[in-house]
This record gives structure tokens, C-alpha cells and sequence, in this order.
């Protein structure tokens, strides 16, 4: 019996330090669990996959670097998708704090492919007000945003030209860490203008888009790291880029983590069980 | 981070990051003043990087660019409505405040109402029978009819209004198990989330700063 009072009463900082161990070791030597894709990262493959070579993706940029480990491979790997199909870019974000995470996958990811500012891809950045800029461009982008994120206006911005407002945007991608976000897109974007939406999320609020998935509202979802690691497996698949795929690497160290928490509910749940069964024969 | 091109500013930043990550992670331990030290500081920084980012992107191009270079007298009302925020700190004016919030609450109520009914209501209802190609596979139409099947259940559960007979208790006890596997999806997905972000500062730990992983 005293075997599972102390199961109940592990010190949380043992549990920290396992955890730390069980996460760092497959970083470090991985054992390369397989992963492949849902059909929710997969229709957002394809749906990226259809644009049409020199038609612009919108990639709204809605969350901050404390959930860069989540999202960021995502929109890295979303960009080498749409660089390798020459589709164009068009990148902005509702959370203020995410827009220098948005210029540095820019960076990095248009250098590997060769792409040229302002002809293959834009930088809106970010714009106070969420409703009138959601709502506005809509009607006109140029309008919402007179000028890029470095002060240029669109006007002057060759890739600008053809685009005018959501008809021109085959597929858009709001990549979400909370609100506002892709629900505020469904809702002011895809309700009004028709806008056809697919979301990566955090883990944390990916159960809550499922309904929007259910409805069709959302073309495909991709749910936190896993999701991110399903992406980084497609484009690699089709050969679109062999770069680093961090969200990959990172599978088995989450698949180890999760079979470690698993074990811990189990454990703690069966020294609970067995001391709550064990006092209540003393009481009586 | 490719550490062959890595410059003496980058590394620089790197040991900082490396230092307020184990200043954060201090926390596990207890409460400390490193940790207290890394949070301000995070508070900090977000503050200041908001007013600059707001400043050259909004402040600047859209309104003192246009007021003060071009002479569009007419942004002076936008001008004045935002000044009006600053009101409530001087007692005999600060019912001004009034002014710009109705502008944004009559806004933000005009706009939302009906967007939030279309998107996350009649379409919600209207997707939990009809759903998109739910003929095109079996199992495509076995989820939708669970899926309807568990809103029933769980709507009947949170219907307080009449007194639960043995059909509409059986249905809510039905409705019960499903809010459980909900809150199970969610809890799963929880775990999920935080481990992914342990796993992002190792990645940062053992790639960017010890270059032990690639």
C-alpha cells in the first residue's frame, strides 16, 4: 500500500525532470517514428497545391512568439509550398507582436527560393482596428492598407496591381493563436465576401475549430506541432524543399512526452484510488 | 540557426535568450527574483515594441502624414475622437471617454452581430445535420449522425426548464459522456500544446545555443 501512497505524492519537480529527459533525449538521438498526414493538413495541402502559378495566397499572421513553436513551422513550410509553385505571397497579421515572426520566415524562406520583394510576395504587416481592416479589404486592399510594411505604397507595388480585394485570393491561411484570429475571419472575411479559409491553430484551440471544419467553413485545419510536422511531411514528400524541418523533429520527443503524461494520469490516478480506498477502510 | 554564418551580434543574442529561458524556467523550481526579472522584462519589451510598431505603422502614415504634410484637415476628427480617450484622466472632462467608445462598441455591435449569427450560429446549426459530403463515404455519414446525435443529447442536458422525465434524463446522461469526451479532446490537445512549447525552447537550448542537435 505504501507503494501507491507515494505514487500520489511524487514530487512535482521529479515529474519536471523526467519530463525534461524523455523530451530532450529523442531531440538529440531521434528514433524516427513515422508521421504522415490527416486528411484536415492534407486539404489544406491541396487547397495551396490548386492556386494557380503567379495567383497570390494570403497568409494572416495571428499569433506571437509565444506560440512560435507551433506556428512558425507552419507558415515556413506554407511559404516553401508556395515559392516552389511560384504562387504569390501576400502576408499580413492581426496580432501586432507576430509581425516581426512574418518578415523573418520572408526572409528566410524567399532567399532559399530566389524570390524578389514586391514582385513575388508583399508584407502588409499589421494595422490597429481589426474589424475595418478585415472588413475593408474586402472592398478594397488598398484601401485598408495605402502602404506596405516598410511605407511603400501598394500602388507602386508591381504583385499589387492584380490584386484588388478577396475575389482575387484563391485560398487564404490564417494561422491562429487565439483571437482575433481565423474565427474572425470566418466570420467577417468567408460570411460576407466568400472567402475561402483554411487555419492552422495552437493544439490548445484546436478541438474548438473542428466544428468550422465540420461545416465546411474551413477548408483544412492544421493542429498545432503535429499539424505543423503533417505540413513539413507533405511539401517534403512532393520534393518542394530538403531544408530543416523543425516541427518534424520534434515528433518523437511530443510522441515520447504525451506516453510519459499518460503514464503519469495512470499512476497518479491508481495511488489515488488505492489511498482514498485504504482511508476510507481506516475510517471505518 | 546555421552556425557557420552565425555573426558575434547573433551569438550575443542567442546567450541572452538562452540566459531568460532558464530564468524563466527558475520558475519550477520557486519563485525568484530571475524569474520576476525575466517577466518584467518580457512586459517591458512587448509594451515598447506595440507603441513603436503602432506608431510608424498607423500614427505616422495615417494620421500625421496626412494631417500635417498633405493638410487632409479632415483627419483632425479622427484626431479628436482619439484625444478624447486621454480625458478620463482629467475629472471634469471625462465624460469625453464616452464619445469614442460609443463610436467603437455602436461599430463593433453593428458589424459582429450579424456576422457572429451567420458564421457561428445558423451555420453551426445548418452543419450539424447537413454536413459537407456527408453521402460520399459511409463513415463520412456515421460522424455526422454521431455528431448530431451528441448535440441532442448535450442540448438536452443543459435544458433546465422543465422537470427531466425518464426519456430526457436518459438523453442528457447521454449528453453527459459526450461533454466528457469533449473535455477529453481538449485536455489531450492541452498536453499537446505545452509540450510542443517545452520542446521549442530545447529545440532553441540545444540547436541555436549548444549546437548540439542540428
Amino acid at each position: 500500500m505504501k507503494f501507491f501512497e507515494i505514487l500520489g505524492k511524487i514530487d512535482r519537480k521529479i515529474i519536471f525532470i523526467i519530463l525534461a529527459v524523455v523530451v530532450i533525449i529523442p531531440l538529440i538521438k531521434p528514433f524516427g517514428l513515422i508521421s504522415k498526414a490527416s486528411s484536415r493538413a492534407q486539404s489544406v495541402f491541396d487547397a495551396v497545391d490548386a492556386i494557380p502559378a503567379g495567383k497570390p495566397l494570403m497568409i494572416s499572421i495571428d499569433f506571437d512568439p509565444a506560440s512560435m513553436p507551433e506556428l512558425y513551422p507552419m507558415l515556413t513550410a506554407i511559404l516553401r509550398h508556395a515559392f516552389a509553385k511560384d504562387v504569390k505571397v501576400v502576408v499580413l497579421g492581426l496580432w501586432l507582436t507576430g509581425m516581426g515572426l512574418g518578415e523573418q520566415a520572408l526572409a528566410t524562406v524567399s532567399q532559399e527560393y530566389n524570390k524578389e520583394y514586391g514582385k513575388d510576395y508583399v508584407f502588409l504587416g499589421w494595422k490597429s482596428g481589426i474589424l475595418p481592416v478585415v472588413l475593408g479589404m474586402g472592398e478594397d486592399i488598398k484601401k485598408a492598407y495605402p502602404a506596405d510594411n516598410y511605407g511603400t505604397p501598394l500602388e507602386s507595388i508591381p504583385m499589387m496591381q492584380s490584386i484588388k480585394n478577396y475575389r482575387d485570393i484563391p485560398f487564404f491561411i490564417s494561422l491562429s493563436a487565439g483571437s482575433a484570429g481565423y474565427e474572425t475571419w470566418i466570420a467577417y472575411a468567408q460570411s460576407r465576401y466568400g472567402l475561402k479559409i483554411g487555419a492552422g491553430v495552437t493544439a490548445v484551440s484546436a478541438a474548438d475549430a473542428y466544428p468550422y471544419l465540420q461545416t465546411g467553413q474551413l477548408t483544412g485545419l492544421l493542429g498545432g506541432m503535429k499539424g505543423a510536422s503533417e505540413y513539413e511531411f507533405l511539401v517534403k514528400q512532393k520534393g518542394y524543399t530538403n531544408q530543416f524541418s523543425p516541427a518534424s523533429q520534434a515528433m518523437d520527443a511530443q510522441s515520447l512526452g504525451h506516453l510519459l503524461i499518460l503514464i503519469l494520469i495512470v499512476l497518479g490516478n491508481i495511488g489515488y484510488f488505492f489511498t482514498r480506498h485504504s482511508s476510507r477502510k481506516e475510517q471505518q | 540557426m546555421n552556425s557557420a554564418h552565425i555573426t558575434l551580434a547573433q551569438i550575443i543574442w542567442i546567450w541572452i535568450g538562452a540566459f531568460l529561458t532558464f530564468c524563466i524556467f527558475s520558475f519550477l523550481y520557486k519563485d525568484n527574483p530571475l524569474y520576476r526579472f525575466a517577466e518584467h522584462l518580457f512586459v517591458g519589451v512587448s509594451v515598447g515594441y506595440s507603441i513603436s510598431i503602432s506608431y510608424h505603422n498607423v500614427l505616422y502614415p495615417d494620421l500625421i502624414v496626412p494631417l500635417f504634410k498633405h493638410g487632409q484637415l479632415l483627419n483632425i476628427i479622427p484626431l479628436l475622437f482619439g484625444l478624447c480617450y486621454f480625458a478620463r484622466f482629467i475629472p471634469q472632462v471625462s465624460w469625453l471617454i464616452r464619445l469614442p467608445m460609443g463610436l467603437v462598441l455602436g461599430f463593433g455591435a453593428g458589424a459582429s452581430i450579424p456576422a457572429t449569427l451567420q458564421a457561428s450560429i445558423i451555420k453551426q446549426i445548418q452543419g450539424a445535420v447537413l454536413t459537407p459530403n456527408i453521402f460520399k463515404h459511409w463513415d463520412f455519414f456515421v460522424w455526422a449522425l454521431i455528431t448530431f446525435i451528441g448535440l441532442i443529447c448535450v442540448v438536452t442536458y443543459f435544458y433546465f426548464s422543465k422537470e427531466r422525465n425518464k426519456v430526457t434524463k436518459l438523453v442528457a446522461e447521454g449528453g453527459v459522456i459526450f461533454l466528457m469526451v469533449g473535455f477529453g479532446a481538449s485536455f489531450g490537445y492541452t498536453v499537446m500544446a505545452r509540450i510542443s512549447l517545452l520542446i521549442g525552447r530545447f529545440q532553441f537550448l540545444l540547436r541555436d545555443w549548444l549546437h548540439i542537435i542540428k
